[in-house]
């Protein structure tokens, strides 16, 4: 993962967008997080798509949706982040949000039983509900908390494996593993040589189920 | 330019714009440059005007060029008919082929012919003004503007064309008519588009963003004309949930920022400015035609909300705080058509439209703050299931500030301000009004707590005046020498008293705390005792001091130990040191002792103290002249007690006592500030500051016998 080519802060992803005449790929994905509110899912996107923390630039309007393009292995992806709002009130309304997203992220707090319970339950849904390709990823936010953690490491750990998703430990404070999940979700995303047109189709197919040559 | 002559070559002349302004024309704006061609467009525009859109199409179809040219759907006709002669003068350099421009316009223009077919066979006519011409102009423009090439541009128009009849074909046909139905034949006409527009070879050198300008191009025009039969169309039930909806908020206008767990200050005139905004471009929504711009509605809408929850939260709102406010901005604005709207975009527009992008996104939170809005209960505004109920029907009412804010009136918003302003002076009263019932309590228990501690204090430390524990004898010796000598009686009885007061003080200080140094003190007294009386038998006391040489021994020596003034004259004691060894001696281990009693006395009892002090001054600096004056044997002991006499009545009547009572003694040592304070008012100096400028006040003090002050002085 180190040794991936990769536009980790803000703006050098940018700067390798084809311009149509670009030999790279280009792949747009939509990514959907997923998690209990305060468990630090914008924190988390905002770090990977600007590199800060608390220093938000003045033309971060929101961080409710956010783009950021990566380059891995000669292909540009472009992810699209989708907040979605965490309150137990609003869980019913998910389903709009992850509808036609190829991959989603389920945050929780390492200091928050809570919000892993939620974290599975949003697991078990998406498993029932979202297009059956999605790449699932959950990240254990608030790592550099890790010594007044309540979820342990191996507990999440398995549950990941027993589900078929990818796992990590993120800390959006100190940006542990925030690009690196977003990098083995880009890794784990089938990427057709097609560009970014057609990877949403207009009429509402999931490219994810015609191909399926992951990398991983 | 119909009339040039049609050449093979074309001279730099012929690219510049016609009207010789010198810059270079274009074929699209009828061989004029952009500038010249706005010009004439207006001109033309406003001399038109005034005739009928029907007459100007047939004369236009009939009659072709001049005049009718620049009007949108007659201009691209006749341009189509001057093809001929035009077409290699114009075309050629632009185009690898030359048909293209002139071929693209008819096209176009076949749009609203088509359209107008239909429009007069079917009942549509009526609807037919809500595509005007102008709109038609507009999108020949643009299409003329995509820079795709033209060839691309036909093909463009001729699906246009072709979506538009289909859409036309379903709609006229008598048959049951299914909105999903239209939908999936709009959607299926856009895959169609996207996949020529991606794969033809007529499309090949554009770039991407000119491929994607062309998609949108395509959907926008073929929205805009058929907006009328696709949005809420006369089989859905769109209507219906258009008005259900309207109601539902119109009976959830009790609900508050609070409710929703949002971020937004209802009253702050800057947020709500920012909220009205947002339901501005909320409400907007309706007034487009097109998916895209509805969309682009809603992002401008939730950008400034955004802008809002930025001010609020102080960083950049996430959706846990975006969606709250989204739908209090829907709650609030309350948008007509608020299903139909929503319904045309989700079924007419390009799919991809809704699933990704921003425009998509923020859509999508539209989306799911109406379904919020339309399934929420109590539980999710968390508030009890009665309560919402009760709200619902308008049993309970629900003053908020926004409503009021919504008010047109703006004295009533100001009114609501002004009690909600008062609500909180008046709370702020209440707060004063306990606070000051509290420091009242709080007083009062301060007064009771310091009377208390007062009287336990006394109680610890009664000055009770025991009798001297001299021997009698001494006492008796003493009597008689005051009486033998002739003493003033006053000065006497004082002498008496203090002694024994002295001696209770004393005693008091011993019973006190610090035993080790009362103990301690004790045995230095108990040796100044002895030592008094040997000194007595030695007759040398009355040389310590050169002040009281005539001092009689036996008081002198009563008094010294405990007021703690002849040991410590300076010049007793250097009168000491040069003396004898054996006084020295004594009168050293004598001072020691006197300061620890002394110092004793300062801690445990202030009353005792304050004599002292006053006592040792009175001594040493005033009244010194007076005794000698006098000729007395009286000591500064007496002196001291005989002012004290003369400021405080009581001790008039202690003096006869040989044991005074401790409650009686007990104010006297207390006295003396205020009495010395007193005794300076005594001399009725006025208060200058008080009166100075009051010439009344200044009379009555005049007049006042006791006051004139600085004569008496």
């Amino acid at each position: 993962m180190a040794t991936t080519p990769r536009s980790g802060g803000s703006g050098s992803g940018a700067a390798q967008r084809p311009n149509g005449t670009s030999q790279n790929k280009s792949c747009q994905f939509k990514l959907v997080l997923l998690g209990e509110s305060a468990v630090g899912k914008s924190s988390l996107v905002l770090r990977f798509v600007k590199g800060q923390f608390h220093e938000y630039q003045e033309s971060t309007i929101g961080a409710a949706f956010l783009t950021q393009t990566i380059c891995i292995e000669d292909t540009v992806v472009k992810f699209e982040i989708w907040d979605t709002a965490g309150q137990e009130r609003y869980h019913s309304l998910a389903p709009m949000y992850y509808r036609g997203a190829q991959a989603a992220i389920v945050v929780y707090d390492i200091q928050n039983q809570d919000s892993f319970q939620r974290a599975k339950t949003w697991v078990k849904e998406l498993h029932k509900q979202a297009s059956p390709n999605i790449v699932i990823a959950l990240a254990g936010n608030k790592a550099d908390l890790s010594n007044i953690r309540v979820v342990e490491f191996d507990e999440a750990k398995q549950y990941a494996e027993e589900n078929g998703l990818l796992f990590m430990e993120t800390s959006a404070k100190t940006g542990m593993n925030v690009n690196d999940i977003f990098l083995a979700i880009a890794k784990k995303l089938p990427k057709n040589d097609n560009n970014q047109g057609s990877v949403i189709k207009p009429n509402g197919n999931e490219p994810t189920q015609t191909t399926n040559n992951c990398c991983k | 330019m119909a009339n040039r002559a049609p050449m093979l070559r074309i001279g730099q002349q012929d690219l510049k714009c016609r009207q010789g302004c010198g810059f270079y024309g274009n074929t699209q704006f009828d061989g004029l440059c952009s500038k010249c061609f706005r010009e004439r467009n207006d001109k033309q525009r406003k001399k038109q005007r005034a005739s009928e859109d029907h007459e100007a199409l047939y004369t236009g179809a009939s009659s072709a060029g001049g005049t009718m040219e620049h009007k949108s759907p007659q201009h691209s006709l006749s341009l189509g008919r001057a093809k001929p002669k035009k077409q290699p003068e114009k075309e050629q350099p632009h185009n690898e082929t030359p048909t293209a421009s002139s071929t693209m316009p008819r096209k176009k223009f076949t749009v609203p012919a088509v359209l107008q077919k239909t429009l007069k066979n079917k009942l549509a006519v009526p609807q037919q003004p809500r595509v005007p011409s102008a709109t038609e102009k507009q999108f020949m423009l643009q299409l003329r503007q995509l820079r795709i090439p033209d060839d691309a541009k036909r093909k463009l128009k001729s699906e246009i064309q072709r979506l538009d009849h289909e859409i036309r074909k379903y709609m006229n046909n008598n048959s049951t008519k299914n909105v999903d139905e239209l939908s999936d034949l709009v959607q299926n006409a856009y895959t169609r588009v996207a996949d020529i527009v991606h794969n033809d070879q007529r499309f090949e050198i554009a770039t991407n963003e000119d491929r994607d300008s062309a998609i949108d191009f395509f959907e926008k025009v073929v929205m805009t004309q058929n907006h009328n039969l696709l949005f809420s169309p006369y089989f859905t039930t769109d209507e219906e949930s258009d008005i259900k909806v309207q109601k539902r908020i119109r009976q959830l206008s009790w609900i508050t920022a609070k409710h929703l767990d949002c971020s937004i200050d209802e009253v702050n005139a800057e947020a709500r400015d920012l909220v009205y905004n947002a339901i501005s471009e909320l409400v907007g929504i309706d007034s487009y035609y097109s998916p895209q711009e509805k969309l682009l509605c809603t992002v401008r809408c939730c950008r400034h909300i955004f802008e809002l929850l930025k001010r609020s939260t102080g960083g950049p709102a996430s959706a846990d705080d975006f969606l709250p406010a989204l739908i209090f901005v829907v709650l609030k604005a309350n948008p007509v058509r608020l299903h139909s709207n929503l319904n045309f975009v989700n079924r007419f527009t390009n799919a991809s439209r809704v699933m990704s992008g921003e425009g998509g996104y923020y859509f999508t939170n539209l989306c799911s703050a109406i379904a919020f809005i339309e399934n929420l209960n109590g539980e999710s505004l968390s508030i009890g299931a009665e309560e919402f109920d009760a709200l619902m029907s308008g049993e309970q009412t629900y003053s908020t500030p926004w409503e009021s804010a919504l008010l047109a009136c703006e004295s009533l918003h100001l009114i609501s301000e002004n009690m909600k302003c008062m609500e909180q002076l008046q709370k702020r009263n209440s707060v004063i009004a306990t606070g000051i019932k509290d420091f009242e309590r709080e007083l009062i228990e301060f007064q009771r707590e310091v009377t208390e501690k007062v009287d336990t204090v006394m109680a610890k430390a009664p000055l009770t005046l025991l009798p001297i524990k001299t021997p009698p004898f001494l006492i008796s010796q003493a009597r008689a020498h005051l009486s033998q000598d002739g003493v003033e009686a006053v000065a006497g009885h004082y002498q008496t008293n203090l002694l024994s007061g002295g001696l209770g003080q004393h005693q008091l200080s011993a019973k006190s705390k610090e035993k080790e140094l009362a103990t301690h003190e004790d045995s230095h007294l108990e040796a100044a005792h002895t030592l008094a009386l040997k000194d007595t038998s030695i007759g040398s006391v009355g040389r310590l001091s050169p002040l009281h040489q005539n001092l009689p021994q036996p008081d002198q020596l009563f008094a010294s130990p405990i007021f703690n003034y002849t040991p410590f004259d300076a010049v007793s004691l250097l009168e000491e040191s040069s003396e004898n060894g054996d006084v020295l001696m004594l009168g050293s281990e004598f001072q020691g002792g006197l300061t620890n009693i002394n110092y004793d006395f300062d801690l445990s009892d202030q009353s005792g103290e304050n004599s002292v002090a006053d006592e040792s001054k009175l001594n040493l600096d005033e009244f010194d002249p007076l005794v000698q004056q006098r000729q007395q044997i009286a000591s500064t002991v007496p002196n001291s007690a005989a002012e004290l006499s003369l400021l405080d009545t009581t001790t008039d009547s202690l003096i006869d006592c040989d044991v005074p009572l401790a409650g009686a003694l007990l104010p006297s040592p207390l006295k003396p500030e205020v009495a010395n304070y007193r005794g300076f008012s005594n001399f009725d100096i006025p208060s200058i500051s008080c009166n100075t400028g009051d010439f009344s006040s200044l009379n009555q003090d005049v007049n006042d016998p006791g006051v004139p002050a600085p004569s008496n002085k």
